[in-house]
């Protein structure tokens, strides 16, 4: 189980790779967002899968707080008025 | 090979699936809102495929409704930051009309 | 406070318990950790009364449990749907937009109906005024409206009022 978990975290962080160039490519704000909020939900995943295979339960708890800024971050995100015109 | 350790080698490998198919989608689809779409479905769903394979493996009950709380967190904050990310792109600017 | 506390006080007990279960799910079993664990809960349920006033709505525990296996099945299908568009050769997508008139006159059901019509297969739920609602559907070919009415009657079940069935 913990080779299938380290396995599978691999697999989310080559994922969490392509994310980035989302994040980098743009073209808006909100296409860079999105790709910020993928590397969140894997991060979030890595995080569990490593939990498990490493037995570390502190680390849920870590994932936990990846959860709750995951909230705040979209909304503050598009709450703020921008100076630039939307994309 | 046990029940548990089969189930987990199926959601695992298919929630990593779903987390790529959501990078793929987001540099793949054309434009903003087709993006979303790939964002909010492949992730939540990749989330909860993960999450549904490490409860076996948890050390307590307890531990394992946290990781059920993390899913519901994940799937408010996808679900309403799609929305509100169309909004504003629809809008351009994402305060509530009344 | 008090008088909220008499007139509604099997609201503020579930919701109590509702927070002293997430507070256990949080800090664990340890009795001590109580200590923090009570003033936590009282202040939660404090704040939730405050921001959310309790209203004459009778919990419907059994549309819930009706709604999860439906929930999941509809993930699972929006899930597998976007990921084979996204994967064929040539995305398979025909994005449009459509305005949906919703007959659901609770705000928060509105809320929901329109976070979850983000899970349907094709639909992303993208701005609401009132109750029409714009949804966004990645293949415009496929008529989503029976499917958009299908989730409408399920939130409205979660939602209906007492005497309403």
């Amino acid at each position: 189980m913990r080779t299938l978990a380290l396995l599978a975290a691999l697999a989310l962080l080559a994922s969490m790779s392509l994310g980035l160039i989302q994040v980098l490519r743009g073209p808006g704000a909100a296409d860079r967002m999105m790709g910020v909020q993928l590397l969140g939900t894997s991060g979030i995943g890595v995080l569990l899968l490593l939990a498990v295979a490493i037995e570390q339960p502190a680390l849920i708890d870590v994932a936990l707080i990846f959860a709750l800024l995951a909230a705040v971050a979209a909304a503050a995100l598009t709450r703020r008025r921008l100076q630039e015109p939307p994309e | 090979m046990t029940a548990a350790f089969l189930f987990s080698a199926i959601t695992l490998p298919l929630g990593c699936l779903f987390f790529a198919a959501g990078s793929i989608g987001l540099l793949r689809l054309p434009d903003l809102f087709t993006r979303l779409h790939a964002l909010t479905k492949a992730d939540n769903l990749g989330l909860g495929l993960l999450i549904c394979g490490l409860l076996p493996w948890v050390e307590s009950p307890w531990q394992g409704l946290k990781l059920v709380l993390i899913w519901l967190l994940v799937l408010l904050a996808g679900a309403t930051g799609a929305h509100l990310v169309a909004k504003r792109a629809l809008r351009g600017d994402g305060e509530d009309l009344q | 406070m008090p008088a909220i506390v008499h007139r509604h006080w099997t609201t503020v007990l579930a919701r109590g318990a509702l927070f002293s279960l997430l507070w256990l799910i949080l800090a664990g079993t340890d009795p001590w950790s109580w200590l923090i664990g009570l003033p936590s809960v009282a202040l939660a349920t404090h704040a939730s009364l405050a921001l959310s006033p309790p209203r004459r709505r009778r919990p419907r525990v059994l549309a819930l449990l009706a709604f999860i296996p439906y929930f999941v099945a509809q993930s699972l299908r929006g899930g597998f749907d976007v990921a084979l568009r996204v994967l064929a050769p040539r995305p398979r997508i025909a994005p449009g937009f459509i305005d949906y008139h919703s007959r659901l006159t609770d705000p928060a059901a509105r809320v929901l109906f329109l976070d979850t019509v983000s899970l349907l297969p094709g639909t992303l739920g993208a701005d609401m005024h009132g109750q029409r609602l714009r949804v966004h559907a990645i293949d415009t070919g496929v008529d989503v409206r029976p499917e958009l009415i299908a989730l409408e009657q399920r939130v409205a079940a979660l939602f209906a009022r007492e005497g309403h069935g």
